[in-house]
């Protein structure tokens, strides 16, 4: 049988634990607010220093002398042989893409905003490659306005040109996929070369790294990945990340 | 969201925190059973039963937190049971769980409503008829017609009466009484209560983990408020509404030892009522009464609201697509016929008890591991599945003649694990056959 002393301690226990229920909660209530700012804040330091760092990469990766050479001779060359239209659009491309590597400085854009200037970029490396380049965009209807990180699609289409198609003479096969898998977007790019770009490779290792630490930042709770696969008919690298509606994005941020 | 649209009944605008979530979960689950059965469990266990009921509501709800994450990762745009019932399962296997739901919701409900039954006749000399009508027609506006949002307005206020009493009115009593002296009555009186090596118990701890834990796996509100606690934030959610929850039985049992240390009683599942016999003040009579009310009355408005949206959108709105305002129009009559009906059967019954805590306890104990598959598997599952928890619930009433009704719920949940498992393995060897071939 339980001695007068224990059962004095369970009496003082059964008395005081609601009290601690009590403390809890209310200590919730008070703080949990902070801890979310303090948490996001964190979080969002962390992201835009990701964001600068793929932001300097990008520059770095495409202001190149190689590259900005490159796209002002195909420039240069559609001037000399009078073609204005392609000239005027060429140009047009260049600045608008070059507007948005400085300009971009949200942690997150919309899957078509991405898009877009993926396109400029394509444009600009069509005038390069001409007839030996062929590409396609496949986009699923209902992942337009979902969120991205910025510069995603743009740095694993360009490691495909760097460390793919700009070393190798002959056909330049490029496909993207945006697709929404159950509650995840699975973006793709495939190019028809098999051979790998490493990993640990300065360029290509630094780009997807920045890409898993930027993914990780802006979905802390959720599962992502990166990975860069070898399919036997070309090298493929597949992200996935949740499927966040930019609209809803915007409006929790504002609710908390 | 406009208020108008059925979503806003369902689920509210907002996504809750830590802090409303657990206030939410915890005006669900602090209810009439919690203020009945715990004087149950204390007397038939002890002090071991004491805790062990407490344990078990955590653990219950703990180990749904974890379930919690899947169940919004897998079925992030779902709102209720029902609808991710009607995804898993072929139609002939969801009308079965739909009913067994409707079945349980019933029960629960109507467990709530002889609780407020028993206390209106405890405290006022009128005819229960007359309380329960204000009484259900405050829950009517509060979980019926007014939706999630309604519940939410109010749910501060419950958890804050319902912490006020627990702690409150145990500190008055025991500043008042001592502790000696209730220690010396309960020996003399009760002397059961002390005795802790008591085996019994432990069966009856693990049999109440496993009760609770299919109590809160086909709880239509708790479902409800997975889909509406932020994703990230749910596992701690339900673990620390789990965690505060098991403070109140705890709370409660210690009144309970004030209330008998003195005398014998007639019936223990009004004897948390008889503290107001021993509340001197008034102020305390008052908080003690606004405590079992609004845990009552919060439980109820829960379990209303979720009937309503399980029959609206997941009984009605598959048989016909239904318009907004029919919507509405079928909300405000159903949970006004529920209210009816819980009115008659609480007028016409008497304020009897019921054995509470064990009543449906088969049910549950069979449900949980179809449950799991269904919420776990990967493929639509027949109708085999929900079937499995009903001959575990029949197998377990079948051997209620021969054996004890803690063993008899064991029987229901290994006969449902068994089927389910058996499934599991053709399945798997079907598949790995087809392959081959």
């Amino acid at each position: 049988m339980l001695p007068i002393e224990s059962f004095s301690i369970y009496i003082m226990f059964c008395v005081l634990v609601p009290l601690a229920g009590a403390f809890t909660l209310l200590f919730l209530f008070v703080f949990e607010k902070r801890i979310d700012l303090l948490e996001k804040q964190k979080r969002e330091i962390a992201l835009e220093s990701e964001l600068q760092t793929a932001l300097y990469n990008q520059l770095n990766q495409e202001i190149q002398p190689h590259f900005f050479f490159n796209t002002l001779n195909s420039i240069l060359a559609l001037a000399r042989l009078d073609r204005k239209e392609e000239l005027i659009r060429s140009i047009e491309t260049l600045s608008k893409l070059l507007k948005f590597k400085y300009r971009t400085l949200n942690n997150f854009i919309s899957i078509e905003d991405e898009l877009t200037y993926v396109n400029y970029y394509l444009e600009i490396q069509k005038t390069r490659f001409r007839d030996r380049l062929h590409y396609e965009i496949q986009l699923d209807n209902h992942v337009n306005k979902a969120i991205i990180i910025p510069f995603l699609i743009q740095t694993l289409v360009e490691n495909a040109f760097k460390h793919a198609f700009e070393r190798h003479i002959g056909e330049a096969l490029l496909k993207i996929k945006v697709i929404k898998i159950e509650s995840s977007i699975h973006v793709s790019v495939w190019n028809n070369s098999i051979e790998r770009y490493e990993t640990s490779s300065l360029d290509g290792g630094v780009g997807l790294e920045n890409i898993k630490r930027r993914l990780e930042l802006l979905f802390p709770h959720d599962e992502t990945s990166v990975q860069l696969t070898d399919q036997g008919d070309g090298t493929a690298v597949l992200a996935i990340f949740p499927h966040v509606i930019m609209s809803e994005k915007l409006e929790g941020e504002r609710m908390q | 969201m406009k208020k108008t649209d059925f979503q806003y009944y369902i689920g509210g605008a907002f996504q809750l925190g830590i802090g409303f979530g657990v206030v939410s979960l915890l005006s669900r689950w602090v209810t009439g059973n919690t203020i009945l059965s715990s004087p149950e469990t204390l007397i038939k266990y002890g002090l071991t039963g004491g805790i062990g009921y407490s344990l078990m509501g955590a653990l219950a709800l703990i180990l749904f937190g974890i379930l919690a994450k899947k169940i919004r990762d897998r079925f992030h745009d779902h709102q209720t049971i029902g609808d991710v019932l009607r995804e898993r399962l072929t139609p002939r296997g969801y009308w079965f769980m739909i009913s067994i739901l409707i079945v349980i919701s019933f029960h629960s409900i109507f467990v709530q409503a002889m609780g407020a039954g028993i206390l209106l006749h405890m405290i006022f000399p009128l005819p229960v008829f007359s309380g329960m009508v204000f009484f259900l027609l405050f829950c009517f506006f509060i979980g019926g017609a007014g939706g999630m949002q309604r519940i939410h307005q109010l749910a501060g206020i419950n958890v804050v009466l319902i912490f006020s009493a627990v702690i409150v009115i145990p500190v008055y009593f025991y500043i008042q009484e001592g502790v000696y002296p209730v220690y010396e009555g309960i020996k003399l009186y009760h002397p059961y209560i002390l005795y802790v090596k008591n085996t019994e118990a432990i069966l009856f701890i693990f049999t109440a983990i496993l009760i609770g834990f299919g109590q809160v796996i086909i709880d239509r509100a708790s479902w409800q408020r997975v889909f509406i606690i932020k994703k990230e934030k749910l596992r701690i959610t339900f673990t620390l509404a789990g965690l505060i929850w098991a403070t109140i039985p705890l709370a409660l049992s210690s009144l309970i030892m004030i209330i008998i240390f003195g005398r014998s009683y007639d019936s223990i599942y009004s004897l948390l009522f008889e503290l107001i016999g021993k509340i001197n003040s008034t102020l305390l009579i008052v908080l003690f009464v606004l405590f079992c009310f609004s845990a009552i009355s919060s439980a109820i408005s829960a379990e209303l609201h979720a009937i309503v949206t399980l029959i609206i959108k997941n009984i009605a709105g598959v048989l016909r697509p239904l318009s907004n305002k029919e919507k509405w129009g079928f909300t405000y009559l159903f949970s006004g016929a529920i209210c009816l009906l819980l009115l008659i059967i609480v007028s016409i019954l008497p304020p009897s008890p019921i054995e509470l805590l064990f009543f449906f306890g088969n049910i549950y104990a069979s449900m949980i591991v179809p449950m799991l598959y269904i919420i776990l598997g990967s493929k639509t599952l027949p109708a085999l599945i929900p079937l499995a928890s009903i001959i575990g619930t029949a197998g377990g009433f079948a051997a209620l003649p021969i054996m004890e009704n803690i063993l008899t719920i064991w029987i229901s949940f290994s006969l449902s694990s068994l089927i389910c498992l058996s499934y599991f393995i053709y399945n798997l060897l079907r598949t790995k056959l087809t392959m081959n071939v």
